[in-house]
């Protein structure tokens, strides 16, 4: 049986058509990442496969129960994790959890088991008698992650789990959600952080405009897409129109300055190399560090939605 | 014993309930003391019937049975129209509309806390009366009933008006108090129904205070417009509708 089903999903907002047609499935004990831009149309495919929404057609089903007509037991194996870390401020974090483990009709004995066990592995057990609205927001995040696993669901849907968070939160959160695969836990991603979908993923789907535009493992992905390869260079000492003269380099597509390396793109890497080599020799220069790379997650995702990419940040074109 | 199509139907009755209680629970813990929820739920209907109360010839005592009705109103339609918006604004609506139960259950649970916030706010001048004025009660299962329909009619009345999609308190009370004022004109509490123009006594049937305000005017007194099954039979149907009026409501709005 399948975690997740969603086939032919329409979802229409007045004129706006915010899902065109999208069908995938996620099997049980995957972690499926789901990526896209902002409006790509990831918080609607979330809100309906969690019964918050209804599509305008097609059919999603959670472990076989359709989520519109069946959605109470579809809902009841699930666990969510918003983007926003929606804990009561003015309870504490052991109210939180037990109020959490209520709606979800876990039995008395079981949730306070699962809140001292859940606070324990996200750190919190200590300050469990202390209102949320004193916890930083690493530690607010953690309990929303507490929160939606107090049920021990068999499917998590994480949106934006470690997103802005400090260094101490993202290794509890990215710890507990390997645990958690292994645990046989079938865990639907959602974020920005796309190197965070490539190292922890089964699978990717990309969705751009309402549409799915790939769907594959993150490896099978990126061999799409093999004549984007790069070369990573420093040099020992930098100029201020390096990065220019650097792009102007024979069979170099696209120049990037990340802190003291420079990313060329290209579809010929050896001549590239030659040609950089070339360049140092002229201008005098050492180079420290060179490497060549294949195309990474973040590549296929700019391909494949057509954003750009603006120094380190990526931007929708329109 | 029970057939296992029954046991399912009587687990799935139980776990609602715990989730409707356990979103009443919650409410109280946040909201029953937050300060704008004890002035709109306490002070404005002590204000308001003070207002009209003070230099009326009548003795003090008289006056409980009306204070009770306007109590109970304010106070019980106060929680929802705060809590909502605020849950919205800051997501953990969500959580509520995405948890295992059913919209009854969610609205249910909403309206359940600002019942139980109503009848204690309402134990106050229903104390006064018997304390300070020794206001006698004739019928107390039929104040104990009217009190308690009328509260949870108005409590499911403010979890209607918040299904009002909106992250704004303010917005919410402006239109409910559009509803809430008038009703206290038209449905005996200051003027007797009695003596209002036929106009006034047709709109004053489609007001559920009419309703309560005369089965506690009936509990205190012996004397109502209506006989007290028909006060009853009224309020269940006002319950009826604005659960289902909800229900409807805050699905439509979340798609």
């Amino acid at each position: 049986m399948q975690a997740i089903e969603v086939s032919h999903l329409i979802k229409k907002f007045g004129s706006l058509t915010a899902l065109n047609d999208i069908s995938f499935s996620v099997s049980e004990g995957e972690t499926f990442g789901f990526l896209g831009p902002n409006g790509a149309g990831k918080t609607t495919t979330i809100r309906i496969l969690t019964g918050v929404s209804r599509p305008t057609s097609g059919t999603a089903s959670i472990f076989g129960h359709d989520i519109e007509h069946d959605t109470i037991a579809a809902r009841q194996s699930m666990g969510i994790v918003s983007e926003n870390s929606n804990v009561y401020d003015d309870l504490t974090a052991w109210q939180n959890m037990m109020f959490s483990a209520e709606l979800y009709h876990v039995g008395r004995k079981e949730r306070e088991k699962k809140a001292n066990e859940l606070l324990k592995k996200f750190e919190l057990y200590e300050r469990r008698n202390d209102k949320a609205h004193d916890f930083s927001k690493g530690m607010k995040r953690r309990l929303t992650l507490a929160m939606g696993l107090v049920n021990s669901p068999r499917l998590l849907f994480l949106d934006e789990p470690t997103s802005g968070l400090d260094v101490q939160s993202n290794l509890i959160i990215r710890e507990v959600v390997s645990d958690l695969v292994l645990e046989g836990v079938t865990v639907f991603l959602t974020t920005h952080n796309i190197e965070e979908a490539n190292i922890m993923c089964d699978r990717v789907a990309i969705i751009n405009k309402g549409r799915i535009v790939a769907i594959d493992a993150p490896e099978s992905l990126k061999k799409t897409i093999q004549s984007v390869q790069s070369i990573e260079v420093s040099f020992d000492h930098n100029s201020a129109d390096q990065l220019d003269k650097l792009s102007r380099l024979s069979m170099v597509n696209e120049a990037q300055k990340a802190g003291d390396k420079f990313k060329l793109y290209t579809e010929d890497p050896s001549e590239v190399i030659n040609a950089v080599m070339g360049y140092a020799h002229t201008h005098n220069l050492k180079v420290v560090s060179i490497t060549t790379l294949g195309p990474s997650l973040e590549d296929v995702f700019i391909r494949l939605t057509g954003l750009q990419r603006t120094g380190e940040k990526i931007h929708a074109i329109d | 014993m029970p057939s296992t199509e029954n046991r399912g139907l009587a687990e799935r009755l139980s776990c609602e309930l715990s989730a409707a209680w356990a979103i009443a629970k919650k409410d109280m813990r946040i909201y029953y003391f937050k300060p704008n929820i004890i002035v709109s739920g306490l002070f404005f209907p002590v204000f308001m019937f003070l207002a009209f109360a003070i230099g009326k010839n009548t003795q003090p005592g008289t006056l409980i049975p009306g204070l009770i009705s306007i109590t109970l109103l304010f106070s019980a339609s106060s929680i929802e129209p705060v809590s909502i918006p605020i849950e919205r604004r800051v997501k953990t609506f969500e959580r509520l509309l995405s948890a295992p139960m059913s919209l009854y259950s969610l609205v249910t649970g909403e309206s359940l806390s600002g019942f139980l916030y109503s009848l204690g706010i309402a134990c106050l001048p229903l104390a006064i009366g018997v304390i300070v004025f020794g206001t006698p009660i004739l019928n107390i299962p039929i104040l104990i009933t009217s009190m308690a329909l009328t509260a949870f009619c108005f409590a499911t009345l403010g979890t209607l008006f918040a299904a009002y999609p909106t992250e704004n308190v303010g917005e919410v009370m402006s239109i409910l108090n559009t509803v809430r004022l008038p009703l206290i004109f038209i449905s005996g509490v200051f003027i007797p129904i009695s003596t209002m123009p036929r106009i006034g006594q047709q709109i004053a049937l489609v007001s559920p205070l009419t309703y309560g305000n005369d089965m506690i005017e009936y509990a205190y007194t012996g004397k109502s417009l209506f006989p007290p099954l028909l006060d009853i039979l009224a309020l269940i149907v006002f319950i009826l509708v604005f659960q289902v009026t909800a229900n409807y409501l805050y699905k439509k709005f979340n798609e």
